[in-house]
C-alpha cells in the first residue's frame, strides 16, 4: 500500500515538468508553431535553475533565470522560424545542439571541474494543511512541491484561455488558417511569437524542475530526451490540454515506476535497463499506435502574406 | 467586449492610387469614389487589378502611391484592423474561414476581446442570419457546410463587425444560379439599409443585374466609370477587353467512327467513410465528342477525373477505354495508353514552377524511349519539341529554358495543355481548364478543345462556368454530391434547369429526361 502511494505521488511529481512542457507545446502548436527547440529549452532551464539557485541561494532566482533563458532560446527560435521563415524542425534541432554545448561550456567556465558534483537544496515538499491528511489522496496530491501546486492551477487556466477567450480563438484560428486570422485583423506573427515565448517560459520552468525540484544538481544529460517526450505528449493528447494531462500522467507513472524499480537494485523481475527505457519505449509505442490525429492544419508552415 | 466602429462616413475616395509588384504594375493612377446607398461594380478581366485595389482599401496591401479619403479627410489603413474600424469588410474570393471551427467561432474571430460570451454571440449570429433570411446553423462546423452556405457565413462575419461597406470578390464564382440570385437580393437589401457594396466581377451579366455604378478596369487602370443606365454590355465589353474577341465556332456532333469505342464508364463508385464521393456514375463518351460536366465544385468532379486517370482507386464499377480495362493499369500505363489530363489546380498537380518549360513537358514523358537517348534525356530533341509547343500553342515565354513559374497563368495553362494534347492519343480530360484566365487565353484553350474534338478525341470537360459548358459540349451532365443528375443534350437545358440540377433538384418539367438517358445508353 505504502509502496503504491509512494509510486503515485512520485508519478505526479514526475508529471509536473512534462505537463509544463506539453501544455505550452499544445498552445504553441495550436497557433501553428512546433516548438522543436523544446529539448534545448528544458536543458537551458535546468542549467539556469541550478545556476540561479547556486549563485544567489534561492530557488526563486533559479526559476526566474530558467524562465528568462528559456524565453531567450524561444525568442531566437521564433525569430528564425517566424520572421525569417526557416524550417522549424531544422531550426529546433540546431538550437538543441547549441544549447547542449553552451550549458556544458558555461558550466565549466563558472565552476571549473569540481571533484564532487555541486549540490543545491531541492525544492521542499509543502504538505497542504488538512488536505494532506486525507488518506492516500492527501499523500498523492497534497504533499508536493510548489511547482506541482502551480501546475494544478495552470491546467484549467490554459483550457479556459484556449476555448473561452478571444485570445484563445485567435491562437486556434491561426494554426488552422492564418489567412482567416490575418483578414480578421489579427497579427499572425504576433500570435506566433507570443505562443513560442510562452513555451520558452514554461519550458524553462520545466527544465528547472529537474535540477531544483528533483536532482538537486546539474548534469549535461539531466533532461535526457524529456523535452521530446513533452513534445510527443502534445501529439498523443491530440493537441488538447486535457489530452496532454492524461498523457503526462501516463509518462509520469512510467518514470515513477522506473525510479522505484531502480531503487530495488537487481531485485526486479526485469533488468533495470528496461525500466530506465520504459518512458521512451512508451513514447514510440503510443506514437505509432495512435490512429487519428486532429493536427492543426497549418502546423509547421510559416505564414507568408501574399503581395503586401 | 466589442470594438468601436467609425462607419458613419458617406463616401470614400480613392485618389491616384498605384501599386507595383516587383516588375508588374498592378494598379496605376486609380481614382474613384464609393458612396453609401450604392452598389458599385468593379468589372474587369482576371489580372486587371480589381482585387488589388480593394485589398489596398482593406489594408491587406499597402499602396505605393496615392491616398484614401473618408469624406475628404485622408486616413491611413495599415492593416485590416484599421479598415474594420471604418466599417469596411471584405469577403475574399477564396474564403478565409477556419474549417475546423463552428460558424459562431468563425464569425466572432477578431471581433471581440477578452472572455467570449458564447451563448450571447451565438444568439447574435442567429439573429443576423434570420434578418437576411440565411439558413445557417450557428453550431455547425464550417468544414461540413456547402460552399454556398460558407459564403453566407462570410457575410454574417462581416455583418457582425457592423460593416457599412461590404466588398465581395467574385462572390458568384462558387454559387448555383439560384444561390447567385439570393445573393443579389441580399446585396440590394443591404444597400437599401443605407450601406455600400463593392462587387468585384468579370461577369457582364451580374454587373447589369446588380450594379448602380460600374468601374471598368483594364491592365491596372480605370478604363471606364459609368452609371448603369448610361451604358450597355457591348460598351462595357469593349472597355474591359480593349479589343474584339471572336469566340471559336463549333460544328454539331455528327456521330463518330466505329473503330474505337471511346470511354465507357459503368457504375463507378467511391466512398470515403460514409460520404459517397462518386455514386454509381455511368456514361459513354464517344470519340470526337465533348461531354461537359457542370456542377458546383467539390461535388465529385475531381474524384471522377482522378479515378479515370489512375491517381485514385475506385471502390466498384468499371472504366474501359477503347476496349482496354483501365482499372487494371497503373497510372504510368494509363498515361502510355494515351490519357491526357489537365487538373484543376496546375500549381498543385501539373507543373513545377521552378523548373523550365522543357523540363515540365519532359516530366510526363520520362519513360518514353523517344525522349531519351542511351538512358539520358535527349536534350536537343526535347528543346525541339518544346519549341514546337511554344509555336503551336502560342505560349508567350522567353524560351524553352525559362522557369515555368514566371509565365502568366494563361501561358502556364497553355504549356500544360500542350503537353497533355501530345499525350492524349485516346482521351483528354480537362478540369476547369480556363479557371482564372483572361479571355484571350480562354479562347485559345477553347479552340484547342474543339480541335481535339474534330480530330476524333473523346473529351471530358469539367467546368463551373455554364457559358463554357454550353459553348463546347455535345452533351451535358450535371454532377451533385458524386451523382450524375442526368445527361442531357444542350438543347433540352436552360440555365434555370441546370441551376436546379446543380443544387440536386430535378425540375418538374424534366423528370422524364433525367436518369432515363443514362441507362438507355450504357446498356
Amino acid at each position: 500500500m505504502n509502496v503504491a502511494v509512494g509510486i503515485l505521488a512520485r508519478a505526479l511529481t514526475m508529471s509536473t515538468p512534462l505537463l509544463y512542457g506539453s501544455l505550452s507545446e499544445v498552445v504553441a502548436e495550436r497557433s501553428g508553431m512546433m516548438v522543436t527547440a523544446i529539448e534545448g529549452i528544458f536543458l537551458i532551464g535546468a542549467w539556469g535553475g541550478f545556476v540561479g539557485t547556486y549563485l544567489w541561494g534561492s530557488a526563486l532566482y533559479g526559476i526566474l533565470l530558467a524562465m528568462g533563458l528559456g524565453m531567450v532560446i524561444a525568442a531566437i527560435y521564433a525569430f528564425v522560424t517566424v520572421t525569417m521563415r526557416q524550417h522549424q524542425v531544422v531550426t529546433g534541432t540546431a538550437l538543441n545542439i547549441l544549447v547542449a554545448g553552451l550549458c556544458t561550456y558555461f558550466q565549466r567556465v563558472l565552476f571549473g571541474i569540481p571533484t564532487s558534483p555541486l549540490k543545491i537544496d531541492r525544492l521542499p515538499q509543502l504538505p497542504v494543511p488538512l488536505l494532506s491528511e486525507i488518506p492516500v489522496l492527501g499523500e498523492v496530491f497534497f504533499n508536493q512541491n510548489i511547482l506541482t501546486y502551480i501546475m494544478y492551477a495552470i491546467i484549467p487556466i490554459i483550457y479556459f484561455v484556449l476555448y473561452r477567450t478571444s485570445a484563445g480563438l485567435a491562437i486556434r484560428s491561426t494554426g488552422e488558417n492564418p489567412v482567416a486570422s490575418d483578414v480578421a485583423g489579427i497579427n499572425v506573427n504576433f500570435v506566433r511569437y507570443a505562443t513560442v515565448l510562452f513555451s520558452g517560459l514554461m519550458g524553462g520552468v520545466a527544465g528547472a524542475f529537474y535540477s531544483i525540484g528533483f536532482l538537486g544538481m546539474f548534469t549535461a544529460g539531466i533532461i535526457g530526451g524529456r523535452g521530446w517526450i513533452a513534445f510527443a505528449i502534445c501529439f498523443l493528447g491530440n493537441w488538447h490540454p486535457f489530452g496532454a494531462v492524461v498523457g503526462t500522467l501516463v509518462f509520469g507513472l512510467a518514470e515513477s515506476i522506473s525510479i522505484y524499480m531502480q531503487s530495488l537494485g537487481s531485485a526486479g523481475f526485469l533488468p533495470n535497463e528496461f525500466f530506465i527505457a520504459l518512458p521512451y519505449i512508451l513514447t514510440i509505442v503510443l506514437t505509432v499506435s495512435r490512429r487519428s490525429f486532429k493536427v492543426p492544419a497549418k502546423l509547421g508552415i510559416p505564414y507568408v502574406k501574399e503581395g503586401g | 467586449m466589442r470594438e468601436e466602429i467609425k462607419g458613419n462616413w458617406s463616401e470614400i475616395e480613392i485618389r491616384n492610387v498605384s501599386k507595383y509588384f516587383a516588375r508588374v504594375v498592378a494598379n496605376k493612377d486609380v481614382n474613384f469614389t464609393i458612396r453609401k446607398g450604392e452598389v458599385l461594380a468593379l468589372l474587369g478581366e482576371n489580372g486587371a487589378g480589381k482585387s488589388t485595389i480593394m485589398k489596398i482599401l482593406y489594408g491587406l496591401y499597402q499602396a505605393d502611391e496615392g491616398s484614401i479619403l473618408f469624406d475628404g479627410k485622408e486616413e491611413r489603413i495599415a492593416n485590416p484592423k484599421d479598415a474594420m474600424k471604418f466599417g469596411i469588410g471584405m469577403i475574399q474570393q477564396h474564403f478565409s474561414l477556419v474549417y475546423a471551427h463552428t460558424v459562431t467561432e468563425n464569425v466572432i474571430l477578431g471581433a471581440m476581446r477578452g472572455v467570449i460570451p458564447y451563448a450571447k454571440a451565438k444568439e447574435e449570429v442567429e439573429s443576423l442570419a434570420s434578418r437576411y433570411g440565411f439558413d445557417v446553423d450557428a453550431d455547425a462546423l464550417v468544414g461540413d457546410l456547402d460552399v454556398g452556405v460558407q459564403q453566407k457565413v462570410e457575410i454574417i462575419k462581416a455583418l457582425f463587425k457592423q460593416t457599412t461597406l461590404l466588398i465581395m470578390d467574385e462572390p458568384t464564382a462558387v454559387l448555383t444560379p439560384q444561390e447567385a440570385d439570393q445573393l443579389m437580393e441580399f446585396v440590394r437589401q443591404f444597400v437599401a439599409d443605407g450601406h455600400a457594396v463593392v462587387f468585384i466581377t468579370h461577369k457582364m451579366k451580374e454587373v447589369m443585374e446588380v450594379a448602380d455604378r460600374i468601374i471598368v478596369m483594364r491592365d491596372g487602370r480605370i478604363s471606364g466609370d459609368l452609371r448603369k443606365e448610361d451604358t450597355n454590355e457591348a460598351e462595357l465589353s469593349r472597355l474591359m477587353i480593349g479589343r474584339d474577341i471572336v469566340a471559336p465556332a463549333k460544328v454539331d456532333f455528327e456521330g463518330s467512327d466505329h473503330e474505337r469505342s471511346g470511354l465507357v464508364v459503368k457504375n463507378l463508385s467511391l466512398a470515403q467513410g460514409k460520404v459517397k464521393l462518386l455514386d454509381d456514375i455511368s456514361f459513354h463518351l464517344r470519340p470526337g465528342e465533348v461531354l461537359g460536366i457542370a456542377g458546383v465544385s467539390g461535388n465529385g468532379q475531381e474524384e471522377l477525373c482522378e479515378t479515370i486517370c489512375g491517381i485514385r482507386a475506385f471502390d466498384s464499377g468499371s472504366v474501359v477505354l477503347d476496349g482496354v480495362d483501365l482499372s487494371e493499369l497503373s497510372l504510368r500505363e494509363r498515361i502510355e495508353q494515351g490519357v491526357g489530363y489537365v487538373p484543376v489546380d496546375r500549381h498543385r498537380d501539373a507543373m513545377i514552377g521552378s523548373m523550365s518549360l522543357a523540363e515540365n513537358i519532359y516530366l510526363k514523358f520520362s519513360t518514353d524511349g523517344d525522349w531519351n537517348r542511351r538512358g539520358l534525356i535527349d536534350t536537343n530533341n526535347l528543346r525541339q519539341k518544346t519549341l514546337e509547343s511554344i509555336e503551336d500553342f502560342d505560349i508567350r515565354a522567353p524560351g524553352p529554358d525559362a522557369p515555368a513559374g514566371n509565365l502568366s497563368g494563361g501561358n502556364q495553362q497553355k504549356l500544360i495543355l500542350s503537353r497533355e494534347m501530345r499525350l492524349a492519343k485516346k482521351l483528354l480530360i480537362l478540369n476547369q481548364p480556363t479557371r482564372g484566365l483572361d479571355l484571350g487565353a480562354i479562347n485559345n484553350i477553347h479552340s484547342t478543345v474543339l480541335k481535339a474534338r474534330a480530330e476524333g478525341l473523346p473529351v471530358l470537360l469539367i467546368s463551373t462556368e455554364l457559358s463554357e459548358i454550353f459553348a463546347l459540349s455535345d452533351r451535358i451532365a450535371v454532377m451533385y454530391k458524386g451523382r450524375f443528375m442526368g445527361i442531357f443534350s444542350p438543347r433540352e437545358l436552360n440555365t434555370e434547369h441546370i441551376g436546379l440540377l446543380m443544387a440536386g433538384i430535378v425540375p418538374d418539367d424534366m423528370s422524364h429526361v433525367a436518369g432515363e438517358e443514362i441507362r438507355a445508353e450504357v446498356v
